[in-house]
């Protein structure tokens, strides 16, 4: 049941958001210039914008925006090639279906970023340990989405297919895929998603560079407001990637 | 007609081929660490859980993941709360709901490890900074099913209520509660899983105290035996709370279906 | 030239059970089934829920390997599914809704073994014959439940083969949909000469299309009657509303009515998997 968005009404909610943030901005502002918050605990928002102008302008953010996104890409390539295939193939019979989705399903439920101490032991401090965490933790939102496309294929079209002489890869290619794909899609996007938070969180954690690391030694160097600088930077990196990446998957919906 | 006979049941039965997969992995684990991996790296499992005894004898360890499990239930409090609190306001009013929803999900979304270096600023390197941490990770979800499920409310079953001269407080309690049960659940499911996140996050980065210490500990000291033993309860303890909250979610969830 | 008619399709004995025997779900679908179906000819399966009749088109049709008896199609032994031989169409979702109109004709040409260069052709030919060659670049979800089954014959009718199978395709359709579907069937049929076997709920509908109408009993089933409606095709309108249509409708209904009364017993006495449909 869905009522015409009246002009008005759309007016007063983005006034109301718009009020908000002018708010909080407000209070930031206030609070770190009257109110006598700790600059090194809060530092001013112009003082924050004054860094972030100087950070994109400078482009010092270019060398560790280039580690951060060759981790995700690599992890992500990974996790993205072995979750289809390991998918499908547990797909193919409802006897392994039922013995290894729950196993996977249990899996994902665990913060696997725990095994990052481990992951480092073996991997050390550079990009190899992050990039095998963020493709471990990535395999499994993409392979169990994988399972259930393949899984959840109407029927009555493998019927149709197989009555007009479908068999094998033809069957593969023109009705197990295209039925799956948007599911698999979905799999994927969270699976990139899931790769980007964990690889930023690695780097955050252990590490000695991309833009996480980074973030971590302007705060031990007591640049706040670099560092804020540098965290919404991240976040407008991060939602740019996201939106492109569901972009996709919504192209892949296009039927 | 051939009967099943004994055997072949058995490789029919999907939980006990799980089994089987799960005691291959442990056999694997067993022969890599005993004589294909590095003992610098790796350990196999039989010395991994011979060793949990003397992981727990490490001095601090006890006490270590014990405050995390007083972190892990404080914030889940806190998040639970204020989640149901905000998701009510937010949820209840279409008005308010269109206006601070896209607030709450760009939140939602943000990857807040970012700001993990503020979360230590701010609270110190104790037990409050995890709370914390864990409170934003896992109130998020709260806020949004419950509104969700606050919205989801068929119109028909208030206006029926209201027809039959329901107050609203009894419209509250006897018509929105109820509808909120499985929402609420489905919330505290997701929420657990962000309070889990939360604060193993901030306790792996605090590497001075807590189980941060300890897991820096054992990996600057090659010790991957103890290290497998600490990271194998957590995650444990991860696995036991998240199948709680299921279980809880389905019990509760039941009139859904 | 005398030739004897071979009949299009032989059915003999075919009886089917699902599941094994001591299993819950064992259950027997058919029993002992057996007929001729002539070439040229539209025959009707009608019969209560259950009762065999999709059963016995999967069997026909080679998608189903019956537990005992043989089918033979144009002379020959069924194995497997028979794409140059025999078509489906089925009640719905049998369209790929990622492909468009002509697309899915194209590929239920390709799938048959149809060279490219003739597809196109026959595809266009097939949307001419059901009328929708000014939709065929919609995709399947854009289109009304009429036009999809329109689109899913002409699907059947490019694959050029002698046999129809068709279980409920006007099913999920109403009521007006089905009686104009019905008669342009009925002209299609007159002029292709297909044969055609035709499953289905409807009274009606079996009397207004079938040459023959073959009742079924409630589970497990077998053929209880046959019936032959004498009426040439293409079929007028208004044959609906004739006495010999309104005799053969009811004797019909007559022969079912018990079975479906014995069916609907069957299910609510019988034990029942919760949230089963039946």
């Amino acid at each position: 049941m869905r009522s015409a968005r009246k002009p008005a009404g759309r007016l007063g909610v983005l006034a109301t958001q718009a009020a908000f943030v002018a708010g909080i901005l407000a209070l930031w502002y206030l609070a770190t210039t009257r109110w006598g918050v700790s600059r090194i605990l809060l530092p001013s928002p112009v003082a924050v914008w004054n860094a972030l102008v100087n950070v994109v302008t400078s482009g010092e953010f270019l060398p560790d925006l280039r580690v951060t996104l060759f981790e995700v890409a690599v992890a992500f390539a990974i996790s993205a090639t072995c979750g289809v295939t390991i998918g499908y193939l547990v797909s193919r019979s409802g006897f392994r279906t039922r013995v290894y989705e729950p196993l996977f399903a249990a899996m994902y439920a665990v913060p696997l970023i725990l095994f990052l101490p481990l992951y480092v032991l073996w991997f050390g401090l550079g990009p190899a340990s992050k990039i095998a965490l963020g493709a471990t933790i990535s395999f499994f939102p993409v392979a169990l989405n994988t399972i259930t496309g393949f899984s959840h294929v109407d029927r009555t079209l493998v019927t149709a297919a197989r009555s007009m002489g479908a068999s094998g890869f033809a069957l593969f290619r023109f009705v197990l895929l295209p039925a799956a794909f948007p599911v698999i899609l979905a799999g994927m996007r969270l699976g990139f998603t899931v790769a980007l938070l964990s690889i930023i969180g690695t780097e955050v954690l252990a590490s000695l560079a991309g833009l996480g690391h980074h973030i971590v030694e302007l705060s031990e160097n007591m640049e706040p407001a670099r560092m804020f600088a540098y965290v919404a930077f991240v976040v407008a990196i991060a939602a740019v990637l996201n939106f492109a990446v569901s972009l996709l998957e919504a192209w892949g919906r296009r039927w | 007609m051939v009967t099943a006979t004994m055997p072949h049941r058995f490789a029919k039965n999907p939980f006990i081929v799980r089994l089987g997969v799960i005691a291959l992995v442990l056999v694997i684990w067993e022969v890599a660490g005993r004589w294909l991996v590095d003992p610098m790296f790796f350990a196999p499992a039989s010395r991994v859980g011979w060793d949990l005894a003397s992981v727990f004898k490490t001095d601090g360890v006890p006490g270590a993941m014990g405050i995390t499990l007083l972190e892990l239930v404080a914030a889940f409090a806190l998040a639970v709360t204020a989640g149901l609190s905000i998701g009510l306001a937010v949820g209840l009013h279409t008005f308010s709901r269109r206006a601070f929803m896209p607030i709450i999900l760009f939140l939602y979304g943000m990857p807040q490890v970012t700001i993990l270096p503020i979360f230590v600023l701010c609270f110190g390197i104790g037990p409050a900074c995890k709370i914390a941490f864990g409170f934003t990770h896992g109130v998020f979800p709260i806020i949004v099913t419950v509104a969700a499920g606050v919205q989801g409310i068929k119109p028909i079953l208030l206006v029926g209520a209201r027809a039959m001269g329901a107050s609203a407080w009894q419209e509250l309690r006897y018509v929105v509660f109820p509808h909120l049960v499985p929402s609420l659940f489905t919330g505290m499911r997701l929420g657990m899983t962000g309070v889990l996140l939360g604060v193993l996050l901030a306790e792996l980065y605090v590497s001075t105290a807590g189980i941060g210490f300890f897991t820096t500990q054992f990996t600057q000291n090659f010790q991957p035996s103890l290290l497998l033993g600490l990271i194998g309860t957590l995650a444990a303890m991860a696995i036991v709370l998240n199948a709680v909250m299921r279980r809880l979610e389905a019990r509760f969830a039941r009139w859904r279906d | 030239m005398v030739r004897v008619t071979e009949p299009a399709i032989r059915i003999r004995g075919v009886s089917h059970r699902f599941g094994e025997e001591g299993e819950a779900r064992n259950v027997r679908a058919l029993l002992d089934t057996s007929l001729d179906v002539a070439r040229g000819e539209l025959l009707c399966l009608i019969g209560p829920s259950g009762c065999g009749k999709s059963t016995l088109l999967n069997v026909i049709g080679g998608l189903l390997a019956p537990t005992a008896g043989k089918v033979e199609v144009l002379g020959k032994g069924v194995a497997g599914p028979m794409p140059r031989e025999v078509a489906f169409v089925f009640q719905e979702h049998a369209l790929f809704p990622w492909n468009t109109v002509r697309e899915n004709v194209d590929l239920g040409m390709r799938f048959q073994g149809v060279a490219a260069a003739e597809r196109a052709g026959r595809a266009q030919r097939a949307l001419a014959a059901v009328g929708l060659e000014d939709f065929a670049d919609h995709f399947p979800g854009q289109l009304s439940g009429g036009m999809r089954q329109r689109a899913a014959l002409a699907r059947a009718l490019s694959l050029q083969t002698d046999i129809l199978l068709m279980d409920e395709p006007f099913g999920a359709l109403d009521e007006q949909t089905r009686m104009i579907l019905g008669e342009d069937l009925s002209v299609l049929l007159a002029a292709t000469r297909k044969t055609i076997v035709f499953v289905t709920h409807s009274l009606g509908e079996a009397v207004f299309l079938a040459d023959r109408v073959a009742v079924f009993s409630a589970r497990p089933g077998t053929i209880k009657q046959v019936i032959t409606v004498d009426e040439p095709h293409p079929r007028k309108p208004d044959f609906v509303m004739s006495e010999k249509f309104t005799k053969l409708r009811n004797q019909l209904y007559g022969l079912l009515h018990d079975e479906i009364r014995k069916t609907m017993s069957a299910e609510s006495a019988g034990p029942k998997t919760p949230g089963a449909l039946s």
